[in-house]
């Protein structure tokens, strides 16, 4: 399997003891002496960074319309007036970071706040996917990377793609299909790589796909002799899908480097995650696949960094995979043609003060005090001012010609030199070719 | 040396194993056990768990694994114990493997390779030959060998290739079909045909096993003084044109054989190349032979019944020749 030298034994909750604060051991309800019904009960726990537990559950409820038809929405019930809590402190940023963090998420909501407009303006051919609401998680969790490790977003993590690199131009060409995009006009939004400099997975729009991909990434650079982070995101929708499931599982197994974002948005398209899972939270499968779980807030950049810097520091030193679930609220529609009419008005009433972008900016400037107002504004006035750069060159350049459809298909011709990227593999020395004398299926 | 089709397809991976540590093996019960049908046999002794990886049965990750692992600049091998099975990947073939490429301009150097096929009263869950699920997939490489030779050049060919391809092995030919090989190195280019058989009657085109089946009924026609032209086609994406050109060209009559159901078929995908290419050559209809449209089914009579037959060769070449 190609993980002797690190694999562990694992406790019985999956968490691997004594690697730090994401692997504690099991805590068992049961202790000696009770009685054998309790013996054979097992619990587990997963881990909890959260400063609330947010108490509301959404149901579907049959009205009758004025007509006297019968009419299906969604309606929430729970504790939607609990005060927000703090932001809870970092046990890794130091103030340089964290005000890099909170820069980037700037960045990821006004890049999405032009793209908005480009729409409105005309300018972007289909639709455009935000990530309100979900900056933090895009952007904390992506600054967890070493520049060798690997990543893959989901077209709501924009901002993990400015993080590792891309240009807010980039992303704008991608959605107004430019010549000049990533793809050259060939594909839309998030869906674009780069396995030279850095090291992103193109996503595609099947969900869950991704997963066994990135293993597979670190099974590569394993082989090669380098354990690496490899992380990529889920939804509480895409979470169904069957390859998710064979993914997580076939990392988990080999023991490799998977930094698993599961974002607990609430809301798959129109689906709220009340139909979609039966669990309390998702970071309980974690259990089931014999990994690490963690929840966080993912409105909470400092709880994201933290663990995904636990999670990614675990994939560093060959311990294996980590399914980190981030819980928030898609705070706008599916797409821009969605008005998310669907949900509830008090849960955006809810979760709009627990805006990841306010939160921090109060952390930063007023609580610890890190920025002045001025400086503030100054970095806030710099953040538009390159937004501004961005889409000025991104609108202003050309759209592919139609011939440009053609071609590359096929690598070919020499276009790409192929070899290991860290390094070659070596080779083990054996015994000489020998024909095979064993039996055969379906002789 | 003398090799069966299925040594020449184990030797040709052990080879580029040897050759390229890159390489590397992945699937279902192929490490300790050595594969169903042990065409991986040893190779964990020889090359280690590491290089060849006994995996969870769960086809869409093998492939996502595969590819992953691809774009760090290996050179994963991935088996599929039944091609019948690769179903179960299919959007991780089709939307990720196939098109990243031509999207975002990866190279994704990978094969994946299996037994395909019927003949063997296997069922219909381990009789099919699904290629052209994959044929209508552009970014992918669909090869089909009929010869232990082809079948080792082939592989390697795959192996080193820089794009994706799909390697179907015929389970039928195994161990049935051997022949001298060369012992030093050497590839068969993907997507050249061959002419398996000369001929100046008509033409059949075909690949796999149904070049055996061609190759017997040939036989019999001879002796009724038809000659019977065979093309191998050895890949079916991307189709030598050429090749079927050429013979249309020279025996202006065509039939073509395949094993899998007829509709939506490659025979129809090769009828409208002759039409582009060399229609005016044609002396008669072009003959389609094909499996039933159907699932195949398990009960020798009914799975002989579904297949196509060295008779159906021999009595549509005669018709065809009448013609």
């Amino acid at each position: 399997m190609g993980n002797k030298k690190t694999k562990s034994r694992q406790s019985s909750n999956g968490n691997r003891v004594g690697t730090g604060a994401l692997a504690r051991p099991a805590e068992r309800s049961s202790t000696k002496g009770s009685h054998s019904a309790d013996r054979n009960l097992r619990t587990y726990s997963i881990p909890d960074y959260r400063l609330e537990h947010p108490d509301f559950t959404v149901r579907q409820v049959t009205e009758k319309d004025k007509y006297g038809h019968d009419h299906v929405r969604f309606e929430v019930e729970g504790n939607l007036d609990a005060p927000v809590p703090p932001i809870r402190d970092s046990k890794y940023l130091d103030k340089r970071q964290a005000i890099e963090i909170y820069r980037w998420m700037l960045l990821n909501r006004k890049m999405e706040t032009a793209l908005e407009n480009l729409y409105k303006q005309g300018k972007v051919v289909g639709g455009v996917y935000f990530g309100l609401g979900q900056e933090a998680c895009s952007c904390a969790s992506a600054y967890a990377l070493d520049r060798d490790d690997w990543f893959a977003p989901m077209i709501r993590n924009q901002g993990s793609m400015l993080v590792r690199g891309f240009g807010a131009r980039d992303i704008m060409m991608q959605y107004m299909a430019k010549a000049g995009s990533p793809t050259r006009g060939r594909n839309a939004t998030a869906h674009f790589g780069d396995i030279e400099k850095r090291n992103m997975v193109s996503p595609i729009s099947m969900l869950g796909d991704l997963i066994p991909v990135m293993a597979g990434v670190a099974l590569g650079a394993r082989l090669q002799g380098r354990n690496l982070a490899v992380m990529t995101y889920i939804g509480d929708g895409g979470q169904s899908t069957g390859v998710t499931y064979e993914g997580i599982n076939f990392a988990a197994v080999q023991n490799l480097g998977l930094v698993l974002f599961v974002e607990s948005n609430l809301w798959a398209y129109s689906t709220p995650s009340e139909m979609q899972y039966r669990c309390t939270d998702l970071a309980e499968r974690a259990i089931g696949y014999g990994i690490p779980g963690v929840i966080v807030d993912g409105t909470d950049a400092c709880q994201v960094y933290d663990a995904a810097h636990e999670a990614v520091e675990r994939a560093h030193r060959g311990e294996g995979p980590t399914m980190i679930e981030a819980k928030m609220m898609r705070m706008k529609g599916h797409a821009i043609h969605d008005a998310a009419d669907y949900v509830p008005k008090p849960l955006f009433e809810f979760w709009k003060k627990r805006d990841p972008i306010a939160r921090f900016e109060n952390y930063v400037v007023r609580e610890k005090k890190w920025l002045t107002p001025k400086e503030n504004q100054d970095l806030i006035a710099g953040v538009e001012a390159e937004i501004e750069a961005e889409r000025e060159i991104a609108v202003n350049s050309p759209m592919p010609t139609p011939e440009s459809a053609e071609g590359g298909v096929f690598c070919e011709n020499g276009c790409h030199e192929i070899k290991p990227k860290y390094g070659m593999p070596k080779v083990k020395k054996g015994t000489a070719y020998k024909a095979t004398e064993a039996a055969v299926h379906l002789k | 040396m003398f090799l069966t089709y299925l040594e020449a397809i184990r030797q040709g991976i052990w080879e580029e194993m040897e050759r390229d540590p890159t390489v590397f093996c992945l699937g279902e019960d192929i490490g300790v056990y050595g594969g169903a049908f042990k065409v991986t046999d040893g190779f964990i002794d020889r090359f280690g768990p590491e290089s060849v990886i006994d995996t969870p049965i769960a086809e869409s990750a093998i492939v996502g694994a595969a590819f992953g692992a691809s774009l760090t600049g290996m050179r994963p091998v991935a088996e599929f114990q039944f091609m019948d099975f690769i179903g179960c990947a299919f959007n991780q073939i089709s939307n990720m493997v196939a098109k990243t490429h031509y999207l975002w301009g990866a190279p994704v150097p990978l094969v994946l390779r299996g037994p395909s096929g019927g003949y063997v009263h296997g069922g219909p869950f381990h009789s099919q030959n699904p290629e052209m699920w994959f044929v209508h997939n552009p970014g992918l490489k669909v090869i089909c060998p009929a010869t232990p030779y082809d079948a080792k050049g082939l592989i390697k060919s795959a192996i080193r290739d820089n794009n994706p391809c799909v390697f179907f092995e015929h389970k039928y030919l195994y161990r049935r079909i051997k022949e001298e090989v060369p012992a030093e190195d050497y590839v068969v280019p993907i997507g050249k045909a061959r002419v398996a058989r000369e001929g100046r009657h008509l033409s059949i085109i075909t690949y796999a096993a149904m070049v055996h089946t061609a190759l017997e009924a040939a036989e019999t026609l001879s002796e009724e003084g038809i000659g019977l032209e065979i093309v191998d086609l050895r890949t079916v994406a991307p189709l030598d044109r050429e090749a079927i050109a050429e013979t249309v060209k020279k025996t202006n009559k065509v039939i073509i054989l395949h094993e899998h159901s007829r509709t939506g078929g490659l025979a129809g995908e090769i009828a409208a190349i002759i039409n582009e290419e060399a229609f005016d050559s044609l002396d008669g209809p072009i003959i389609r032979i094909a499996g039933l449209d159907s699932a195949i089914p398990f009960s020798p009579p009914q799975e002989q019944y579904y297949l196509p037959k060295v008779e159906d060769v021999v009595r549509e070449a005669r018709r065809l020749k009448a013609y």
